[in-house]
């Protein structure tokens, strides 16, 4: 187990086209969800799902880094759970791009503390608690 | 599942090294109690106590009285939250990438 995820896509598209659809607002209301995302560091918003009864639907954001076209940055929080989203796009063979996603979650865990003690081995045994 | 009632979250519980340590140590004990577990840290027992009442809040140990000694023990079942995120993130980015990808497609027709 890993304390982050990671997902690589490949796309048949051009690398601006792939970067339009991460951060146009409108386009990211298409395959993600609502929002009021601007690509500009330090910019905040919302992207808004349909509240249940557990949740009011709410994810808070904020851009973080802003590096067109291969890179993508933005804090992720719902509730008390705060993460990082991270989007890497590199061109590939074929007129297709890779898209890379890192979303990892105790951001300040990593930032503090994580190398000093170890956290990545911690998450090793972790599993082995679990088994 | 625990029974037990979960008055802190699992993950405000394993984000302090310590109390990492001290989930290691009690993984590897059937049932520890605090001297023992204090002489693995640089740190009094007052000290160890409270890192061990925080696990104890998110569900993460249990304690029992035997004699006059309290002897604690893991109890793992939390930590599954940890790995729940993954999982769901894992299925809503997939489908969202895969929309991605149609949408992509539509815009170059």
């Amino acid at each position: 187990m890993s304390l982050k995820l990671e997902l690589d896509f490949q796309y048949k598209t051009s690398i601006e086209k792939l970067w339009s659809a991460l951060t146009d607002s409108n386009k990211l209301a298409k395959w993600v969800l609502e929002n009021d995302f601007e690509p500009v560091v330090g910019h905040q918003f919302q992207f808004r799902a349909k509240p249940n009864e557990y949740w009011d639907g709410i994810i808070d954001g904020e851009v973080l880094i802003v590096d067109p076209p291969s890179h993508l940055s933005y804090s992720w929080a719902v509730g008390e759970e705060k993460h990082t989203v991270n989007w890497t796009l590199r061109e590939i063979e074929d007129g297709k791009v890779n898209l890379h996603l890192e979303q990892t979650g105790f951001s300040n865990v990593h930032g503090l503390e994580g190398a000093r003690h170890g956290w990545t081995n911690w998450c090793g045994e972790l599993d082995k608690v679990l088994a | 599942m625990s029974e037990h009632k979960q008055l802190r979250d699992v993950f405000d519980a394993i984000a302090d090294p310590t109390r990492r340590q001290l989930i290691r140590l009690l993984a590897e004990t059937d049932d520890i109690p605090l001297h023992e577990l204090t002489t693995q840290f640089n740190m009094g027992r007052t000290a160890v106590s409270k890192h061990l009442s925080i696990l104890k809040e998110a569900g993460l140990v249990m304690d029992r009285k035997v004699g006059r000694e309290t002897r604690f023990k893991l109890n793992p079942s939390p930590l599954r939250e940890v790995q729940d995120w993954l999982s769901f993130y894992n299925k809503f980015w997939t489908a969202n990438l895969l929309s991605l990808g149609f949408l992509l497609e539509e815009e170059d027709k």
